[in-house]
């Protein structure tokens, strides 16, 4: 206050009123506390509209706790150690493989024409490349397994097809992404040489690219074999088949078993992923 | 004399390297193929029933059968989709909430005691990652009954994850400064947790909390499967009754669902960020 008063004597003339400061103003505290409120509204909403027993969440951690520790808990280690699960999940890991393999087949073409920097056509061909991209990542990769088993009938073939729409549209968004960010000046470059669009493509894109494409396919694989693990619920192959007879025959020590060998398998890929892309990024 | 020499063994260096790389890329391509035939062969020329499938005519017919759409079905998909979207919004604000103490104990700057709960943090995540969605509502439904309820936990735990992982990265590279100021005029913990450490990761957790909720949506669309309730459960209800064009309404529905959440998303991350 003291120091106002003496610039305001200083300079004589009457400046700007002091303001109140105020963490939010009026307009925008209406718009944040109403927007709260309404999220606060759904929310109460929702959970009586799904009839959510709320008294049974109070109680839930000791039923989990008692179904872990009496049903689950000693996991049949055994089991997955048997030579016809192992092969499962070899089989699963083949799947996971061809899938990523041929998923990234058509997702080199469909992040060109994804890319708004190099697609052909922007009015025709971007928008139904990036539709394509989209919808074969937002249908859930477990719609796919059942599709495709509703098609082909139990078997692999099913598996490696759904995982292969997954990662199309999976490596396809990543893929364009990795070509909007190229340098233009070398695409110039061919352009005015009068090289044809495939040229350019492969000698002034794919060059700049190809180090991220390649960390891109074995990140591919990687969430791959995470979706290949449940695709055979549906009997598409894999070690999901095993996890679904056991959990219908209530078989839980053994279903804790092959979650615990899921886990380790994960873990195991992503190891392998990020050694094999960090070991790439350094030869690059 | 001596300078084109020492040119000469450089350029030579330079095409051994590039040679070497050559052969060592050629080597790799022809195992990718190799081992891409080899799996070929087992997983779809061994395990395939081709008799069961038949010619190309009726594996055609049996797509055919897919690609009409039963628009009857569409008035009754408003429902399972509110469901839909209802859970995947519970099960990302329960995520947020389980995975607080997650992101707390896996910052190294903030966790309390590293030895211990850094490594603690780290197997919540891999835990809620590496077990499929699926595989978490087989469990909940175990465990509470079938039921929306069911859905939520397992999208909760599920989320905790992705959002823990990128938000204590988000935590781990912030500005030092806010919180040595804050803590110079003498600020308690928490003051400094809520004026130094929040403002600077709260647009990254929101922009991850948006994008999660997104997945989620694509998520608790198959939830279904295993009595979650929701449009899964139209879908698999469809698929057993043999209506195909059914199935193709609910996949569709499914689509527009998951775009409609796409661009909330990206609306809303506009918004914030």
């Amino acid at each position: 206050m003291a120091v106002r008063a003496t610039t305001q004597t200083r300079s004589g003339a009457k400046s700007t009123p002091p303001r109140e400061w105020q963490r939010l103003k009026f307009p925008e505290s209406l718009y944040n506390w109403g927007g709260l409120l309404l999220a606060l509204v759904f929310l109460c909403y929702s959970i009586i509209y799904l009839n959510i027993p709320l008294e049974r969440v109070s109680n839930m951690f000791g039923r989990v706790g008692t179904l872990i520790t009496e049903r689950y808990y000693p996991p049949e280690i055994d089991y997955v150690l048997e030579p016809d699960y192992l092969s499962s999940v070899f089989d699963t890991i083949q799947m996971a493989y061809l899938g990523a393999l041929f998923g990234m087949m058509m997702a080199v073409p469909l992040g060109w024409f994804g890319a708004y920097n190099m697609t052909p056509s922007r009015r025709f061909v971007y928008p139904l490349a990036r539709l394509i991209a989209m919808s074969t990542r937002a249908v859930h990769e477990t719609i796919w397994a059942i599709l495709f088993v509703t098609i082909l009938g139990f078997g692999m073939m099913a598996g490696v097809l759904a995982l292969t729409m997954f990662c199309i549209g999976f490596a396809g968004k990543l893929f364009a992404e990795e070509i909007e960010a190229i340098d233009m000046g070398q695409v110039e470059a061919l352009r005015s040489t009068g090289a044809s669009e495939l040229s350019v493509m492969v000698y002034a894109v794919f060059p700049q690219v190809r180090v991220a494409f390649t960390g891109i396919g074995i990140y591919t694989w990687d969430v791959a074999f995470r979706a290949a693990t449940v695709v055979g619920f549906f009997g598409a192959g894999g070690m999901g088949w095993y996890l679904k007879r056991n959990v219908l025959q209530i078989e839980t020590h053994r279903v804790s078993a092959i979650l615990l060998s899921i886990i380790v398998l994960v873990l195991i890929s992503e190891a392998v992923s990020a050694w094999a892309r960090a070991r790439m990024a350094k030869a690059k | 004399m001596i300078a084109t020499e020492a040119a000469a063994r450089q350029a030579e260096r330079i095409i051994a390297a590039r040679t070497k790389a050559k052969i060592t890329h050629s080597l790799i391509y022809i195992a990718v193929l190799a081992v891409a035939i080899w799996c070929f062969k087992t997983t779809i020329i061994d395990d395939t029933d081709w008799a069961r499938i038949g010619s190309v005519a009726n594996v055609l017919e049996s797509i055919g059968e897919f690609l009409e759409v039963d628009w009857g079905l569409a008035a009754n998909l408003w429902e399972p989709a509110l469901e839909t979207i209802m859970v995947a919004t519970l099960g990302t604000l329960l995520g947020v909430v389980v995975c607080v103490p997650a992101i707390w104990f896996g910052a190294l700057n903030i966790t309390p005691y590293a030895p211990v709960t850094y490594p603690l943090a780290r197997l919540m995540m891999t835990l809620s990652r590496s077990i499929h969605e699926i595989v978490w509502g087989l469990f909940f439904v175990a465990a509470v009954g079938l039921g929306a309820l069911a859905g939520v936990l397992a999208l909760a735990v599920r989320s905790v994850g992705f959002i823990a992982k990128m938000s204590s990265e988000a935590i781990e590279d912030l500005d030092p400064k806010p919180v040595e100021a804050i803590r110079a005029v003498g600020g308690s913990e928490f003051k400094v947790f809520i004026y130094a450490i929040l403002p600077q990761v709260l647009p990254t957790m929101i922009g991850v909390i948006i994008f999660e909720w997104e997945i989620n949506i694509r998520r608790s669309s198959i939830l279904g499967l295993v009595g979650a309730g929701g449009l899964g459960l139209v879908f698999f209800r469809q698929l057993n009754t043999f209506n195909y064009p059914g199935v193709t309404t609910t996949i569709l529905a499914i689509l527009v669902l998951i775009l409609f959440g796409e661009l909330v998303s990206f609306y809303v991350r506009k918004a914030i960020i």
